[in-house]
């Protein structure tokens, strides 16, 4: 840029110059409307750096080479998770329990809340009337609904109503897949949504039976709502505290959460810390499987038709 | 294969108040090319669905060579149906989407395959048999939607708007090519469109169809030239339509009509007296120098000069207060009618027709209103 001195103006001294030309060269580096948005940018790094710094430091005192939980001691990786023959994650039959009972309920929420999802979504997508809306409405319920009410109302159902089942892991599968079922609702129902009757339609044209259309053309459609659905249902019951807590029979009912929440509050070693940064690795991988599968199952559908693939990354 | 002999009798379907179709009858023979014309929401697509069998009409019947199709479910009709977004399965490959309907057949593997081949090839797109919908062009997906369809032998198609998606240069070469394939294959095909150049360049009749009814069935020539009624006159090409006045016959017959303070003879059509419309193709209005005497010619004033190419197009408003479209050739000579030049306009007894004043809404309104 060529600055223009007019006749009568200061002259600004040649120090003052370099220093201004600083000044905007660093403020169109941030924000250039027609450059990168780098303001954006850096907001939204700091906001990732310190969301996810408590995860991170937690996740490194679990290969800290002490007994202590809040200082450094230097670094061991094996350590907390099967290095010590006493208290390591998989040493310690109590916290190798817990780390099963999660991922048993996980894998049977799995099990259960999908297909049942993938059917009443179907059930729903179809149905017309009053009663299909109040249905739809009340899908969102248990995600409106704080977990701590839900939780205690499916204690309450189990205590009164259903009393054949004992608070046990039973009931913790069934509250959790209560609790699921909507996300797997949910995703399953947009997708179904997004495909449209017209594929079904082109296959009952060409002679299938309606069950042959469900099978042969609906269900491989949906195949990637369906497997993210799955992954939503593993890690939001892996995460689960609440309700497995009010459900859960004791000691032997614990999951690696109610496992962490308890030890905070006793003196605990580094293999908790494990126990978290376990978890957080089981459901980031989740996650990214889900979206994993998502991509490369839509690919297809992206490239002919931009904005068309809908599931659980653009609900 | 079967004859493929369409009836409509009565057919009837409303959505809650609406009436999408209105008791329509219909007969469409074995091996004809027949359109469906008509703005959107006329009925067309819904009568089409209803054929294939994905409404349930809710009145009238549906025969196929006589026998009763009404309550059968689509999937046990023997018609297929191209789609106007060709619902190509996205998660099999050409080859898989052809033969899923051979494959419900139980058709034996073997002849799955020799069939699906003869399928691609007569569309053209033999080499393509692995590809995935999503990697091919419209058109390409188009001839895939044909295939699968025709691989079946249907007794008849369903063509919902197939060139809809298409731009317009292809649109032209498909026209011809789906016409020459019904001609080969020999099926009747039920073809639904609001292009009324598709519909005429390709069908042995038409019917055009508003507001759930049908306006008039007969084929192209016999609809452009004779409409029957202000709708079609209008909806089938410009046609210029102006408020008259019938007086009774001429000697030979002819309709002595009354235009503003001009007595003109209609030789085309007839009415019973009272208000009337005449109407004239453009391309049968003549234009002469102002003061030309004669029968049939009113005065008037070039409005506007429109150079189309291959023709002119000019805007005369007459003295009557009227304003017709003549279609000139661009034959090279100069064309002296530029704007503001006064001319005498002859409306030849031959080419002008009368039509009843139904007072029927007509396709220029209809069109206009759907956009709001």
């Amino acid at each position: 840029m060529t600055r223009h001195t007019e006749p009568g103006a200061t002259v600004i001294s040649p120090r003052r110059l370099i220093q201004q030309n600083a000044v905007r060269k660093l403020s169109t580096w941030i924000a250039n409307p027609w450059g990168r948005p780098r303001f954006l940018a850096l907001i939204t790094w700091a906001y990732i750096l310190v969301s996810i710094a408590p995860v991170i430091v937690a996740i490194q005192f679990s290969f800290n080479d002490g007994r202590s939980v809040t200082s450094w001691q230097g670094f061991n990786l094996t350590r907390w998770y099967w290095g010590d023959p006493d208290h390591s994650v998989w040493h310690n039959p109590a916290l190798q329990h817990t780390l099963l009972q999660s991922l048993k309920l996980a894998g049977l929420d799995i099990l259960i809340a999908t297909p049942l999802g993938v059917l009443l979504a179907l059930g729903l997508a179809r149905w017309r009337g009053f009663a299909a809306n109040a249905s739809n409405f009340i899908m969102l319920f248990p995600l409106v609904t704080p977990e701590l009410v839900m939780g205690l109302a499916l204690s309450l159902v189990f205590l009164h109503v259903f009393t054949f089942i004992e608070p046990s892991t039973t009931a913790q599968v069934l509250g959790h897949v209560t609790f699921s079922l909507s996300y797997v609702v949910i995703i399953v129902r947009g997708r179904l949504f997004s495909i449209g009757r017209q594929y079904e339609e082109a296959a009952a044209d060409l002679g299938a039976t309606p069950a042959q259309a469900l099978r042969l053309v609906v269900l491989p459609l949906l195949l990637p709502a369906i497997l993210a659905s799955m992954m939503m249902v593993f890690a939001i019951s892996i995460d689960d505290f609440v309700i497995s807590q009010w459900l859960s029979c004791g000691a032997s009912c614990d999951t690696v959460p109610i496992r962490i929440y308890s030890a905070t509050r006793t003196s605990s070693f580094p293999s908790i810390n494990a126990l978290a940064a376990i978890m957080v690795f089981l459901t980031l991988s989740a996650f990214g499987a889900a979206y994993l599968v998502q991509r490369l199952m839509t690919r297809g559908e992206r490239k002919s038709r931009r904005g068309m693939a809908k599931g659980m990354f653009d609900l | 294969m079967s004859g493929g002999d369409v009836e409509l009798i009565d057919l009837a379907k409303s959505f809650g108040r609406m009436r999408a179709v209105d008791g329509i009858n219909l007969h469409i023979p074995g091996g004809e090319f027949f359109s469906l014309l008509g703005s959107s929401g006329c009925g067309k697509t819904t009568t089409l669905r209803m054929i294939a069998g994905f409404e349930q009409p809710t009145g009238g019947m549906i025969l196929l060579d006589g026998a009763d199709m009404t309550g059968m479910p689509p999937h046990r009709r023997p018609v297929n149906t191209v789609f106007q977004s060709y619902a190509l399965f996205p998660h099999l490959n050409v080859f898989d989407n052809v033969a899923f309907g051979l494959r419900r057949a139980k058709i034996e593997s073997g002849e799955v395959k020799r069939r699906v081949n003869e399928a691609l090839a007569l569309v053209q797109l033999t080499e393509f048999e692995r590809r995935r919908p999503s990697q091919m062009s419209g058109g390409q997906q188009q001839r895939v939607a044909l295939a699968r369809a025709l691989v079946l032998k249907p007794a008849v198609l369903l063509l919902d708007e197939p060139l809809g998606a298409l731009d317009a240069r292809l649109r032209k070469q498909l026209q011809l090519e789906l016409k020459t394939l019904q001609q080969q294959v020999g099926i009747t095909f039920v073809y639904v469109t609001h292009d009324q150049e598709e519909a005429l360049t390709m069908s042995d009749r038409i019917a055009i169809m508003s507001e759930g009814h049908i306006e008039q069935v007969a084929s192209p020539q016999e609809m452009y030239e004779a409409p029957a009624t202000i709708f079609v006159a209008d909806f089938l090409g410009v046609s210029n339509l102006m408020t008259a006045k019938a007086l009774g016959k001429d000697e030979k017959g002819r309709c002595r009509i009354r235009l503003g303070q001009f007595d003109l003879v209609a030789g085309q059509g007839e009415v019973k007296g009272g208000d009337t419309k005449a109407t004239i193709r453009p391309e049968r209005v003549r234009l002469e120098p102002h003061g030309t005497p004669g029968q049939n010619r009113i005065p008037g004033m070039v409005e506007r000069w429109v150079y189309l190419g291959n023709s002119v197009q000019l805007i005369v408003r007459l003295e009557t207060g009227d304003t017709v479209q003549a279609l000139l050739q661009n034959s090279g000579d100069e064309i002296p009618y530029r704007a503001g030049t006064p001319v005498q306009v002859h409306l030849p007894p031959e080419a002008l027709r009368v039509l009843a004043d139904t007072g029927a809404r007509l396709a220029l309104e209809t069109a206009e209103q759907e956009d709001l």
